[in-house]
């Protein structure tokens, strides 16, 4: 009998969960409503005085300063120059950098990511997030404090920056390349020193490198050099080095194209033939010319495009394909000639 | 539990009811087990998640690295809706992408639409040709609109046109979608994240579709929710909810995902060709493409995520009608059990890890076996206490343990949903879906299970068809 009385006992624990959650959910929407108003009811006073970077006459109180901290953070998107900074001004005063400080240790890692942010644009608040946000247990909230950082031109030093951030190691966003493109801004050599420090994982190089090529902040000839020996290394990097080659154009890193359109992997065969065409290599066309016939469809399709790019002598390559004797190199010749053509 | 009844049975009798109850039981538990532990998975899944930034940090963060995305769109005779599905699809805010209309051999005015309203020409254009379809008639776009191309191709089915779609796009990252469903315009920022996070690893992601009926829609973009009135609509609500912020969430963080819907979803490319691309004559083209990624990356021991992001909502159209709904619903049976059965050789298999045990043992748990034990439960007890080898307390507590627990998953997702994405507006639609997820334990459910058996007779016969999916369009939602 016990077991039929626990099933009865069950049934009843989980219909008082069940009723007890839907009324918490309710009255917790019905307090926030009312909540709601009130905030809105605050806003429309602040923001005038926000966008006119004027002291808000409201009273001082949490809710004002939660406000005004939001409402920070959506004008801040969309001002910029002289216009932001009368709003931050507005908005200190109005106790926002205050409010964004104490969110800075919010038990919620989303709150902390956008305080962080928000934070990183007050130039008084900027040592509280390279302290407790870059320290944060959150990759996330690291990663978005280090770019906020940066993108103001305040993030700390490169080298220690990377290595808080694990970037390579335990962090392999994509998103590191933004922030080297951001620190380059701010500090191009030290950007440029990472590529020549032998602990440092190839991804932060690569992104270094990438955010490098796309500077005109470094002489290109020592980098060039530096991605032309990486290239050569048989690493899974190879691609995106050659591909950055390509943007750049330098001569110097014409050699490290020509020998990736030789090369075992088809990866690495796609990414010179783009190179080679955006860097345009005419020496490459006879190569071009073989690859239309490559057996990875990327690889012929690439070749078609970096033909194309090559002008005239390009273009009489893809003819003599298109009547040439190897079927698929005729096909890709073809139809990129007919691509082009209805384009 | 069994009373025995010495005057009318034998004991082989009552030894065999009771080894059916047990197997009935013990189903029922395991089944309970792994909801409680699906709940606690996606609760962890919410909490930990990735910070999800509001939409205009999201541009400013991941636009510069966002990867270039084609939106393979198959569409087949959907003449009254094609053109406002497109114009919503190249109004997404994304910074590089294509959309792929693949007319899939329509016999209405599909084609000729989108020709008129986006004044397209016959172009040419140089494809892969790794995967198998049927053949493409041409090819159409304007320069003035370089984000868009029609494929025209021969009819061949929705697997057949996506594998079209996957051989002309040229991007390193495709997105399956349905034409007729309403991406919100973040989407593909939110669900690309997985692949900007961890680009090395991610090879699919799938993103939430929520229940349009009901909701005001205007030039192809959800602008108000609203709960429809329709209660098919409103069980179908709890379902997906259950389905997608409980279960694939779940899934998702234990790394065992084994759907991502064919709605909405995205996935590297390179992946998918290696794989061969979505299999022909299967209803569950979607589930199996998962399923075959899944076993190809473990075969070759390469380590890869395929991910589940709550926010990127899809928006789509549920049948209102029972007759529609139990097509759709016995079409999906039988898809989760071709997928079992033609990789039934991963399933429990050391070699694929925890997708061998924990996703083919919540398939086999859920799908395969879920629905037949729950009917015959619904048979066999009623037997039993008719025949007198079953007491009464015992069926009425186990009913109550059965509906009560059904209940109480309903409001944790919502709790779930409140708590972590809170997508209505209103209080009164929670009172309305608590109720909803009280009252469809009485009728509809048991329904479910019935088209879920219809499906598993038509798997065992090995029909082939896809049934009629007739649309209202959202149209009339929007005016409902």
């Amino acid at each position: 009998m016990t077991t039929l009385v626990s099933l009865w006992e069950l049934s009843l624990l989980l219909c008082l969960i069940a009723l007890l959650g839907v009324a918490g959910l309710l009255a917790a929407r019905l307090v926030g409503e009312r909540r709601s108003r009130r905030r809105e009811d605050l806003r429309k006073i602040l923001l005038p005085a926000l966008m006119r970077g004027d002291a808000p006459d409201v009273r001082p109180s949490r809710l004002a300063r939660n406000v005004a901290a939001n409402l920070t953070l959506e004008l801040a998107e969309i001002v910029r120059g002289s216009d932001r900074e009368t709003l931050l001004q507005a908005a200190t005063s109005a106790g926002a950098g205050e409010e964004l400080a104490r969110r800075l240790r919010s038990r919620v890692a989303q709150d902390r990511l956008i305080a962080a942010e928000g934070l990183a644009m007050f130039p008084s608040y900027c040592g509280d997030v390279t302290r407790v946000a870059l320290a944060d247990p959150v990759p996330d909230v690291r990663l978005g404090a280090a770019l906020a950082l940066a993108q103001e031109g305040r993030a700390p030093a490169v080298g220690t920056l990377i290595r808080q951030l694990g970037i390579g190691t335990s962090e392999n966003s994509m998103l590191a390349i933004s922030l080297m493109r951001d620190l380059v801004k701010s500090d191009p050599h030290a950007v440029e020193a990472l590529l020549y420090d032998l602990d440092l994982p190839d991804a932060v190089k690569l992104a270094a490198t990438e955010a490098l090529a796309e500077s005109g902040a470094v002489d290109h000839a020592p980098l060039v050099e530096w991605m032309a020996e990486a290239a050569e290394d048989d690493r899974e990097l190879r691609p995106r080095i050659i591909r950055a080659l390509g943007r750049l154009g330098h001569p110097a890193g014409h050699d490290a194209i020509l020998d990736g359109l030789q090369d075992n992997a088809w990866q690495v065969r796609a990414a010179a033939v783009e190179a080679a065409g955006r860097a345009i290599l005419r020496v490459a066309i006879p190569r071009l010319a073989e690859l239309l016939g490559d057996h990875e469809w990327w690889v012929r399709f690439r070749a078609g495009e970096a033909l194309c790019r090559l002008g005239t002598d390009g273009h009489q390559a893809l003819h003599q394909v298109a009547s040439g004797a190897d079927p698929v190199a005729r096909v890709a010749a073809k139809a990129t000639l007919a691509e082009r053509r209805s384009a | 539990m069994i009373s025995l009844d010495q005057t009318f049975t034998g004991g082989w009798i009552v030894a065999s009811a009771e080894a059916v109850a047990v197997v009935v039981i013990v189903t029922g538990l395991l089944q309970v087990g792994f909801y409680v532990f699906q709940l606690l998975f996606a609760a962890i899944a919410l909490s930990t998640r990735p910070p999800v930034p509001r939409g205009a940090t999201l541009w400013r963060r991941y636009s510069d690295q966002a990867p270039p995305i084609s939106l393979l769109a198959p569409a087949f005779n959907e003449e009254l809706t094609v053109v406002e599905s497109v114009r919503s699809l190249l109004a997404l805010h994304y910074p590089h992408f294509e959309v792929l209309l693949i007319n899939d051999g329509s016999k209405d005015g599909t084609l000729a639409r989108v020709i008129d309203a986006f004044g397209l020409q016959r172009v040419e254009r140089y494809i892969d040709d790794r995967l198998e379809h049927a053949n493409i008639r041409g090819f159409y776009a304007n320069p003035a609109l370089p984000r868009l191309l029609v494929i025209d191709k021969q009819n061949g089915g929705k697997a057949d046109a996506l594998n079209a779609g996957i051989n002309c796009c040229r991007t390193p990252l495709f997105c399956a979608i349905d034409a007729d469903s309403i991406l919100e315009t973040d989407a593909l920022l939110r669900v690309v994240r997985p692949f900007i996070d961890d680009p090395n690893l991610t090879i699919a992601a799938g993103g939430t579709i929520r229940i349009a009926n009901g909701c005001i829609i205007d030039s192809g973009r959800v602008v108000r929710i609203h709960l429809p009135r329709n209660f098919l609509a409103l069980v179908q609500i709890m379902e997906y909810l259950r389905a997608f912020l409980m279960a694939r969430l779940a899934l998702g963080k234990m790394q065992v995902l084994t759907v991502i819907s064919g709605a909405f979803g995205l996935f590297r490319r390179q992946e998918v060709v290696e794989v061969g691309g979505y299999s022909h004559g299967t209803v569950g083209e979607d589930m199996e493409l998962v399923l075959k990624l899944h076993r190809h990356m473990r075969d070759l021991k390469r380590p890869y995520r395929i991910d589940f992001i709550a926010e990127p909502v899809c928006w789509t159209e549920c049948p209102e009608d029972a007759k529609v709904l139990g097509r759709q619903r016995s079409r999906w049976q039988r898809g989760a059990l071709e997928c079992f059965a033609k990789h039934k050789s991963m399933a429990f298999n050391p070699r694929y890890g925890r997708i061998g045990f924990l996703g083919f043992g919540q398939i086999l748990l859920v799908d395969v076996v879920g629905p037949l034990i729950e009917v015959f439960g619904y048979l066999l007890v009623p037997l039993l206490y008719a025949l007198g080898l079953l007491a009464l307390p015992w069926l009425l507590a186990f009913l109550a343990v059965t509906f009560t627990f059904g209940v109480f998953v309903s409001v944790a997702t919502l709790i779930l949903e409140e708590v972590q994405l809170r997508r209505f507006p209103r209080a009164r639609d929670l009172a309305v879906l608590t109720f909803v997820a009280v009252v469809e334990n009485f009728g509809y459910r048991q329904l479910s299970n019935f088209w879920r058996l219809q499906g598993w007779w038509q798997f065992v016969r090995k029909q082939q068809s896809w049934g009629t999916m007739t649309r209202k369009g959202f149209g009339s939602a929007a005016s409902s």
